[in-house]
């Protein structure tokens, strides 16, 4: 064997088996691939860094939904969370009583509805980690059960009283002090909201002590526990923080949308179905223990660019469709190919 | 367990003379479905007396036709979470389904027999890529039926073109509410999925084929060592998922007026989920019957109607599925604890 055929080999193996990097790869693809089309003139409109970083705004849920699934997930045995959507549904309605009804100040607003996700989360937490309930079933209740009261609650009215809707500015792009001129506009959620908690998660996983225990009983859940670890606790938590994520996201989908909607998180397919496809792209080990807060965040906004050039390729209601065949199709390849490294070189990083 | 109750039926079948029979097959009726015949039984004399419309034929025969394909689809579902797997690409084969079906018929106006054929044989072979992704990929069902589910969307929707389908004849009110739909006032629809549900269930008990789904969500690697042909059995699990999604979207079709709209089979893979998990089979796999999920379903149909009858917002009847939910799983697991400390 020659030295350059082993080192393309070397590549592939990269490649497969480093989800990052190919992701790196694959975002490099789709923009080169959308910038040569509308230099081609194919696009309705300009595919640039403008419209780029414009775009980012729907990645602000769609990220944070997804590490919440990371976090989930990671904590193993079959550990999911489809009631994500619904919880951002209902504490939406919470933080649109307290803040637009109500009247508490902003700060206070926001971490009542954070906390208010954070007890949603509890009850899953609960029901996986101290009663034993398969993670997909006792979700899946909550989800309907949320779901339900998040609509019942205002009498299926949604609430955008004007101080909701002066929210909306919290979404709007921002130009960046010092290299702001040189660089397009980003939504401001992105710092508000986003980066705190990208930050926030990857301390979390890869920098205390609670991150290793959550991948180690996610790895193994009985050598964790006669490891002594609190294995119960840890995987409560789990459940505990990816409410207190959905919470902050029905925080960001009210600003957005300008109005708390009693179906802001479940309606169409939900957004519990795109966080996990997020999360399962990114690389994360749908067995549990593997997993990493970079790998979700590229996905996310490969996720991000591809569904927005998308949007330009097709006239009408067109594009949406192709985001469904983007989506899926990249999640059956990304789903085989892990299961081709699985068996190949013996498991994805 | 279920490799080694079979193992034991070879050896009863050799030994017949042994004095004492083993029993091999679990118990006919589960006490799950016990359960649930009350519950229902109870909510149905609940709403009687609450309110008087309830108990008459005009209220009942609804409430079966709208069973009817949540239930027969459960049966698929059913056979798939028994071998450890699930689906959750059945609302966007729904959609694909129905929506080729409602327009083959507004188009070509064919009849009854090519129409159902047509949306069988559809969903048949939805249910064959899920299978064989699932099968040959060896890749968690999980993810790659959410996958599946984004691509039958996209396929239903590209059909559906824009808008809506309209002006959809009643070739297929054989399978709805009126007065065609009925034989002795019993929905034609509620009846194939009685007489589906119960071929399902003879399969499950009484064939070698239907206990190696059992062995295989016991454990897929001994099933394989026992001489099951895994991918085999886990591609047909789907398939007839598939196909019985097929004769469910004509049954939705038949149900709805002469318009199709895009929202087609949304939401419908949980509510089977649904069903499935409140009739007692095991998400685990290796434990459930196909009769649990016809009662889950005619009870999660019943509260919907009972919460209509009442006045009550409809969407509160997602609450007391979720409710159900807990409840049914959460009796399962304190009875396989009560087992396990015995």
């Amino acid at each position: 064997m020659t030295t350059t055929t082993r080192g393309r080999s070397d590549i592939t193996r990269l490649l497969l088996t480093q989800r990052i990097p190919l992701l790196a790869v694959l975002i490099v693809v789709v923009v080169v691939t959308f910038f040569i089309n509308d230099a081609g003139g194919y696009l309705t409109a300009s595919y640039d860094f403008d419209y780029m970083s414009g775009s980012l705004i729907s990645a602000v849920p769609l990220a944070m939904l997804g590490l919440a699934e990371l976090i989930v997930i990671l904590s193993g045995r079959g550990g999911i969370d489809l009631s994500v959507g619904a919880i951002v549904s209902l504490s939406g309605m919470i933080f649109g009583f307290a803040y637009g009804q109500w009247g508490w100040p902003l700060w206070f607003a926001i971490i009542a509805t954070v906390l208010f996700g954070g007890l949603c989360g509890a009850v899953n937490g609960v029901l996986v980690s101290y009663i034993g309930f398969p993670a997909l079933i006792a979700t899946l209740a909550t989800f309907y059960a949320f779901k339900s009261i998040a609509i019942v609650i205002n009498n299926q009215q949604p609430i955008s009283t004007p101080p909701i809707q002066e929210l909306y500015s919290l979404s709007k792009s921002v130009e960046l002090p010092v290299i702001g001129a040189s660089v397009p506009d980003v939504p401001l959620g992105i710092f508000t909201f986003l980066l705190p908690t990208v930050v926030a998660v990857w301390l979390l996983l890869a920098r205390t002590a609670y991150g290793r225990r959550l991948y180690a009983i996610g790895t193994n859940d009985v050598a964790a526990r006669w490891s002594g670890l609190p294995v119960r606790d840890t995987r409560f938590k789990a459940y505990v923080y990816a409410g207190l994520i959905s919470g902050l996201v029905a925080v960001v989908t009210v600003a957005q949308f300008a109005s708390a909607r009693p179906d802001a998180g479940v309606s169409g397919s939900g957004m519990a179905l795109p966080a996990i496809t997020i999360a399962v792209l990114g690389g994360v080990a749908i067995t549990g223990g593997i997993g990493r807060v970079a790998g979700v965040v590229l996905a996310t906004l490969l996720i991000v660019w591809l569904n927005a050039g998308i949007l330009l390729a097709f006239v009408g209601n067109e594009g949406s469709q192709y985001q469904l065949l983007a989506l899926g199709t990249v999640l059956v390849f990304a789903a085989l190919l892990n299961g081709l490294t699985t068996r190949r070189y013996g498991g994805t990083v | 367990m279920t490799t080694e109750s079979l193992n034991k039926n070879d050896k009863t079948e050799k030994n017949e003379k042994s004095p004492k029979r083993v029993r091999v097959l679990p118990a006919p009726v589960t006490g799950q479905e016990v359960v649930l015949v009350g519950v229902i039984a109870l909510l149905w004399a609940g709403l009687a007396l609450s309110t008087p419309a309830f108990l008459t034929a005009g209220s009942i025969q609804p409430l079966l036709v709208a069973t009817a394909p949540i239930a027969l689809i459960g049966v698929g579902m059913t056979i798939v979470i028994i071998t450890g797997g699930i689906d959750v690409s059945v609302g966007g084969a729904i959609m694909v389904c129905s929506v080729l079906t409602a327009k083959t018929l507004v188009g070509s106006g064919v009849n009854l027999g090519v129409a159902v054929l047509l949306s069988v044989l559809t969903g048949g072979v939805l249910g064959l890529v899920n299978g064989v992704l699932i099968a040959y990929g060896r890749v968690h069902a999980i993810i790659i039926t959410f996958g599946t589910a984004n691509l039958f969307m996209f396929l239903g929707l590209q059909i559906f073109g824009s808008g809506t389908v309209n002006g959809i004849p009643g070739t297929l009110a054989f399978f709805g509410r009126g007065p065609d739909g009925r034989t002795l006032g019993v929905p034609h629809a509620f009846l194939i999925t009685v007489l589906v549900t119960a071929a399902a269930w003879w399969y499950l008990r009484h064939t070698a084929g239907g206990r190696h789904f059992f062995a295989i969500g016991g454990d897929a690697q001994a099933a394989r060592l026992a001489g099951v042909r895994v991918q085999r059995r886990v591609l047909l699990a789907y398939t007839t998922t598939g196909l019985l999604v097929g004769l469910a979207s004509c049954f939705v079709i038949a149900q709805g007026t002469s318009t199709l709209d895009q929202t087609v089979g949304s939401g419908k893979e949980l509510a089977v989920i649904a069903a499935v998990v409140i009739g007692g089979t095991s998400i685990m796999g290796g434990r459930g019957s196909v009769l649990g999920t016809l009662l889950g379903a005619l009870l999660v149909q019943s509260v919907a109607s009972g919460v209509t009858q009442l006045g009550w917002r409809s969407q509160l009847s997602d609450l007391f599925v979720g409710i159900f939910i807990i409840v049914a799983v959460g009796a399962d697991l304190l009875r396989a604890r009560a087992r396990r400390s015995r």
